[in-house]
């Protein structure tokens, strides 16, 4: 009689291979998934256009994508929307795909980026601009010729701004009207705005902070730099840009217009720096004021719009973001900020820049200009996420349901203030704002700990501009 | 019953001492099964782990940036790291970040495993089990966001709470003195559950014989501890130890998204500088090397434990 039973190390044996051939034959039929070959438009021959995930939604996104097909039927699009926290992790994760070999056509680079992109990665679209030159006659007379400079760089521009976002003053009216004070005029100066910050804290109580404030590049310390009349690095022109500024602007608006920034030796020991060190410092003495580490953009909306804060800096993103949290278009307002030795502002702005890697440059161009274009804007930035670039599309019938009642103050920071600029953002940006972070910390700790501070920033920020990126 | 001849053997000669006899067909078949069912965890550990860490060697050796081909740097790097104050302050952190959140998280996790194995009822007993584990299933980083609301020195719930008993407003994460220590607490609190239940599993291994007869003896109390269930819980101490340094020398989130490293450097770690010189400065080389060092700190200090003990750990 012989044994039916299959012996153990058989059964083991026979259950490895099946287990070996079940795993290879997995890896086999979901190869297209691992691998990423399985995403629509990938390796397809489609235009890749990396944007800011939270930038714009998926409606927007859709909108962007549809209109772009019917203008263009013949060049396939792909909107790879990247989420990141903010630009920096969003530039880390667009070198990271480049890194790996999927770099997009198009990215979506704000300023902060725009001189790393344009140094390292970008294509001048001078030869598109002067070609398509009366065709964007109409896009330059509508936009400010500062947020044209500010993506500018050596001479050549590289991206077509279509958003920007001044740091102006926005003021909760509850709390105003708790201190017995009204709007802050237009030429308020830092000790009008001093002084408001003591009438706040004394009708408030003790869970109330005046100004909050983020230790960010963007309307952080910055914007008191831009306000006396000085900056973290020496800011100069770049010789050229007369192609531009001659074909598209009037002389009064070209004048002293150059061909981009540039950023270059550090002053952190400055006189004028430490000024604005020591007045925050002050500030935060006497309570007026978060500490940088305080505050962060994510829970800024909440603590204003119920009124436990009174003052904070922020661009025209803010209209949409107060509107979400449910501010009443008449709870809050907006002024310039406060002047100091100067009102100079202090701004970011973002476009599309294209990659030397693209091989589908000319299709890349037509959706820069089509992204440009005031409908497509109009589509794009419907909850005022974003302050437009473009001067007409600042009107009432917009801010209507989100408010400000002066919303006239987003773009006039540009047009009443024609030396505003953008933020200092050379290559080595990603350094420069790490060291400025790191020591606004520690000089702000105490009104004895400024100059210790910005001497340690200063060798930071030297040992930075150094480096080449 | 049949006779059956035995065939005449012929001796052979004796095989060198040196040669391992030739392996029989079922003794290659064994090998070969071993090796199948091997495979698949020897190709993760080769792939994810080995070639990844032989990658950072290779690329501690060159400058690159991402954008540029790499270029040949040496040593460089190296020098680079040795001698920048953040990189040698993040080690500075990151050891005394290791020190008292290692120490504290198997402090709590021990007082807490020897009361819940107290007398207590057994449904209490799984209710403590898995509240003090389920800190540990969550995200690292949204802990994190939560934990930094709750600690802001303007807003939060903590300051709101101490107010309530006349305690002033503590700058939690924005003084260099504090920042540390809000640190380490958001992570004990989330990473003492692990300890604590590798505690809870070697208590129960203590055989109840040892502690009756530690018992009879006159030994009570804390004296029952120190004598009788330390020794026999430390081979689980040590396993609980050297897992929570390897984990607390790369502590990134809680830092990271609560203080990003400041003020200043005073909570910036090894791998924050990583992270940031890597994806935020582009220079991966440096990153690297970092990465390397942090490495050989860990293999260290894995490797004095595990001499160490040699002396402290005593198994049944």
């Amino acid at each position: 009689m012989t044994d039916s039973h299959l012996p153990r190390r058989t059964l083991l044996r026979y259950g490895a291979y099946g287990a070996g051939a079940a795993a290879l034959a997995g890896t086999a039929a979901s190869w297209d998934r691992l691998t990423g070959a399985d995403i629509p438009g990938r390796d397809d021959g489609s235009l890749v256009v990396a944007t800011l995930g939270s930038a714009f939604d998926q409606a927007a996104v859709r909108t962007l994508s549809e209109g772009f097909r019917k203008l263009h039927p013949d060049i396939r699009l792909r909107i790879n929307a990247v989420q990141a926290v903010d630009w920096s992790d969003f530039f880390a994760k667009i070198l990271t795909q480049i890194a790996a070999g999927s770099a997009p056509d198009l990215v979506y680079v704000a300023t902060e980026g725009v001189q790393l992109f344009a140094q390292r990665l970008g294509v001048p679209l001078d030869r598109w601009v002067k070609r398509d030159a009366a065709e964007l006659r109409e896009y330059f007379a509508d936009v400010h010729p500062s947020l044209v400079e500010s993506m500018m760089y050596e001479g050549s521009l590289y991206q077509l701004p279509v958003e920007f976002n001044a740091a102006d003053m926005y003021l909760n009216k509850q709390v105003l009207k708790r201190a017995g004070a009204d709007l802050p005029p237009a030429d308020w100066t830092h000790d009008d705005f001093t002084a408001l910050l003591r009438d706040m804290k004394r009708s408030s109580g003790s869970h109330f902070t005046p100004y909050f404030w983020t230790n960010r590049l963007w309307g952080g310390v910055v914007p008191w730099l831009f306000a006396n009349g000085t900056n973290l690095l020496a800011e100069s022109k770049a010789p050229g840009g007369s192609w531009l500024w001659d074909t598209f602007y009037p002389a009064a608006e070209r004048r002293g217009r150059g061909g981009g920034f540039r950023w270059t030796t550090p002053q952190a020991t400055g006189i004028r720096v430490e000024e604005a060190y020591d007045y925050l410092a002050s500030l935060i003495q006497e309570d007026l004021c978060t500490r940088p580490e305080g505050g962060n953009g994510s829970n800024l909306v909440g603590v204003f719009s119920t009124g436990r804060v009174g003052v904070t800096p922020a661009g025209g993103f803010w209209a949409g973001g107060l509107h979400l949290a449910g501010m009443k278009p008449t709870g809050y307002d907006v002024q310039y900020f406060p002047r100091w030795r100067t009102q100079r502002h202090q701004f970011g702005a973002a476009g599309y820049a294209l990659l030397r890697t693209s091989k589908k440059q000319d299709e890349a161009w037509q959706f820069i200009k089509y992204a440009a274009r005031k409908d497509t804007l109009t589509q794009l930035f419907q909850g005022n996420q974003t302050t437009p670039a473009r001067r007409s599309m600042l009107t009432g019938a917009r801010y209507q349901e989100t408010g400000p009642a002066h919303w006239q103050v987003f773009y006039d920071t540009l047009d009443k203030f024609p030396d505003t600029g953008p933020i200092p953002a050379p290559p080595q940006v990603a350094e420069v704002e790490q060291v400025l972070l790191k020591h606004t910390g520690t000089a702000l700790a105490s009104p004895r700990t400024v100059r210790p501070a910005l001497r340690r920033m200063q060798d930071d920020l030297e040992k930075a501009m150094e480096r080449d990126v | 019953m049949t006779n059956t001849r035995i065939p005449a053997v012929r001796p052979r000669p004796a095989a060198p001492a040196a040669v391992a006899p030739r392996p029989s067909a079922r003794d290659r078949g064994t090998r070969l099964l071993a090796a199948l069912f091997l495979a698949p965890t020897i190709v993760g550990i080769v792939v994810f782990t080995v070639v990844p860490i032989a990658g950072s060697v290779v690329l501690s050796l060159f400058h690159w940036n991402v954008i540029d081909s790499p270029s040949f740097a040496g040593a460089a790097n190296y020098r680079e790291v040795l001698g920048d104050s953040t990189v040698l302050v993040s080690f500075r952190n990151t050891l005394v970040f290791m020190v008292f959140a290692v120490a504290l998280q198997l402090l709590i996790a021990l007082v807490l495993a020897l009361a819940v194995n107290g007398r207590m009822p057994v449904w209490l007993r799984s209710v403590f089990r898995s509240a003090f584990f389920f800190p540990l299933v969550l995200s690292a980083a949204s802990i994190s966001v939560v934990m930094k609301y709750l600690f802001n020195q303007d807003f939060g719930v903590v300051n709101w709470l101490l107010g309530l008993i006349g305690i002033a407003p503590v700058p939690w994460l924005t003084s260099e003195n504090s920042a540390m220590a809000a640190v380490i607490l958001v992570y004990v609190w989330q990473q003492f559950g692990f300890s604590f239940l590798l505690f809870v599993g070697g208590l129960n291994n203590i055989p109840k014989e040892i502690h009756e007869a530690a018992a009879l003896d006159g030994a009570t109390g804390l004296r029952k501890h120190l004598t009788v269930t330390l020794p026999l819980l430390s081979p689980t101490l040590l396993v609980a130890s050297v897992v929570g340094i390897i984990n607390a020398l790369q502590v990134f989130e809680q830092p990271y998204v609560l203080t990003n490293g400041g003020p200043g450097d005073s909570t910036r770690t090894v791998v924050m500088v990583i992270y940031e010189n890597a994806f935020e400065q582009l220079r991966f080389g440096e990153a690297s090397a970092v990465g390397v060092l942090l490495f050989v700190l860990i293999m260290a200090v894995t490797a004095l434990q595990f001499r160490l003990s040699r002396r402290f750990v005593h198994y049944q």
